[in-house]
């Protein structure tokens, strides 16, 4: 065994821990925490796939953003009853069997799909310099892709102004038509 | 790591070398802020101990250590004490991403009876391609160290300042950023070294296509990036949390913040913490805004001359030329470290909305702005 594979090994195994601390944890603070864990371990792993630009964006954008704003949001709010009330009950039951026939699903594709790539012993692709990857990067984004991207520049942009707009109504989600 | 045992103990070793050194200007700082505190506010502040009351650092060193440790009887443990480690780590790993002098070339030498080298040895911890990308992903993760322990001490008031301290922390990493895309475009690449090397010689800039050089000026980032500069260094006062920017912790109204429930050791930690985000921010501020560890109108070429002439053997030359350049960089960050600490003491706190409204309604539309007027001027700069 490779360092390299050495490596891959142990972020996989915190990934993939951090992961089932999400959905296996009952308090709500854990499981953020933990999914904030996931994201970090995600980054090291596309680090250690020489993809530094992608693992620094996910570290600046998920985990040091967007998971920090849910674990502040979850530490405001006093969480027992909305514990309660998702951990029994009808409803909820049908959705976690959902869900698990969903994951189910996902492991299995996601299994038969890549049993060729896993097996197979094609050489790894020619590692590049960070600078210059980062490049190629950009020049797919921007040139090639370029519609997409604006797309979903724009697609954040709706729903950041229409959070706003909620918010700016009296009573929020909540109020009367 | 390393080809040889000989160059991966060097690698290891320097990476605990640089982390020593975050740690160990704890103290020397501490000394600073309270003796250039009482400079300031004219009192005496700690003279008694030992000369210019020095070995208090010493004092203070045990006292911490020795206090007894205890935990809020309804803290959350695991976090509680994993959140003190948390703020060290993203110092830790960014101030080791930082090149700190000229890369040192080892020629071949003996030694135990057998030959070495040669090497080129890089005076940072590790050298990541995309430095600026990999220092600001880092640095974010830093909230989540105040995040824990407010949340871990179970206590009202350090929930609300680690609230404030994620929010703040958020708000300015934005207007932060935004200011070092300047930087970005004007020097057209993320890596360390290649920023530091761009500001070598005389300052030299485009203008419609013709090149200008001003030989009275170094070829610094804040001649280009002006606003950038100041909108990172305001910035970077509300990451490390910071007078005027500290109401996480603002003791009139929350006791001590995030860390009312510490005590001792782990109270330090937070503290070589704050003081380790200082001087990655301060060597940021000298690494894209001031030239980095380069020595103005002197290239590193003739400082290793000047060794030359000075010592014998190459290998002791390139490696005054690295502590010369180092020293350069250092005296930098403890001018911009004296700033630090001369703010603190001078402006009073913001007020929380007052806070929120500089992030988001002055800083963040400035560097858009800043980032705009610079691509229009890349644009002007080069057209014939």
């Amino acid at each position: 065994m490779t360092a390299d594979s050495l490596l891959f090994f142990i972020l996989a195994a915190m990934t993939v821990g951090s992961a089932l601390v999400v959905i296996l944890a009952s308090n709500p603070i854990f499981c953020s925490l933990a999914l904030a864990m996931a994201m970090i371990s995600v980054a090291g792993i596309f680090a250690s796939l020489n993809a530094w630009f992608v693992a620094g964006v996910q570290l600046i954008v998920y985990a040091g953003a967007v998971m920090v704003l849910f674990v502040m949001v979850l530490m405001l709010f006093d969480l027992k009853d909305e514990v309660r009330a998702f951990s029994r009950g009808l409803v909820s039951g049908f959705f976690k069997i959902a869900s698990v026939a969903v994951i189910g699903g996902v492991i299995a594709a996601a299994v038969w799909m890549s049993t060729e790539t896993i097996f197979s012993t094609a050489p790894a692709a020619p590692t590049v310099n960070a600078t210059v990857a980062t490049k190629q990067l950009a020049d797919l984004l921007f040139k090639k892709y370029l519609f997409s991207f604006e797309a979903m520049g724009a697609l954040l942009l709706i729903i950041a102004i229409g959070a706003v707009a909620l918010s700016r109504i009296e009573g929020g989600t909540h109020a009367d038509k | 790591m390393g080809r040889d045992s000989f160059e991966i103990t060097v690698n290891i070793v320097k990476m605990f070398a640089i982390f020593l050194l975050m740690v160990q200007a704890v103290p020397i700082l501490v000394w600073l802020e309270r003796r250039g505190s009482a400079f300031i506010q004219n009192r005496t502040g700690p003279n008694r101990v030992g000369p210019l009351g020095l070995i208090q650092l010493l004092a203070d060193a045990v006292k911490f250590l020795f206090k007894q440790p205890f935990m809020p009887e309804r803290g959350v443990a695991p976090l509680y004490y994993f959140a003190p480690i948390a703020a060290l780590i993203p110092g830790a790993l960014a101030l080791n991403a930082i090149p700190l002098s000229t890369p040192i070339k080892i020629e071949p030498f003996e030694m135990l009876g057998q030959m070495w080298g040669p090497y080129t040895f890089l005076f940072q911890g590790y050298d990541i391609g995309i430095g600026i990308v990999f220092i600001l992903g880092i640095s974010s993760l830093g909230v989540y160290s105040i995040l824990l322990a407010g949340w871990g001490s179970s206590n009202k008031y350090s929930l609300m300042g680690a609230v404030r301290g994620a929010a703040q922390g958020i708000s300015y990493e934005l207007a932060l950023s935004l200011a070092l895309v300047g930087i970005l475009m004007v020097y057209g690449t993320l890596s360390f070294k290649e920023i530091v090397d761009a500001q070598a010689g005389p300052l030299t800039f485009m203008a419609f296509g013709k090149e200008y050089v001003i030989g009275a000026l170094p070829n610094w980032g804040i001649f280009y990036q002006p606003l950038g500069a100041l909108i990172f260094f305001a910035a970077t006062f509300a990451e490390a949390n910071r007078l005027p920017f500290d109401l996480p912790e603002a003791e009139g109204e929350l006791v001590a913040g995030f860390h009312t429930e510490y005590a001792g050791f782990s109270l330090l930690l937070f503290y070589i913490g704050e003081y380790g985000h200082m001087m990655v921010a301060s060597a940021l501020l000298a690494t894209f805004y001031f030239g980095g560890y380069s020595i103005p109108f002197v290239s590193p070429e003739a400082v290793n001359a000047f060794w030359l002439a000075k010592v014998d053997g190459a290998n002791t030359a390139a490696i005054l030329t690295a502590v010369t350049h180092h020293l350069s960089l250092l005296v930098r960050v403890a001018l911009f470290l004296w700033i630090f600490i001369h703010v603190r003491w001078t402006l009073p706190r913001f007020r929380y909305d007052q806070l929120m409204s500089l992030g988001w309604k002055t800083m963040l539309p400035w560097a858009l702005a800043n980032v705009v007027v610079t691509a229009i001027w890349l644009w002007l700069g080069h057209r014939t």
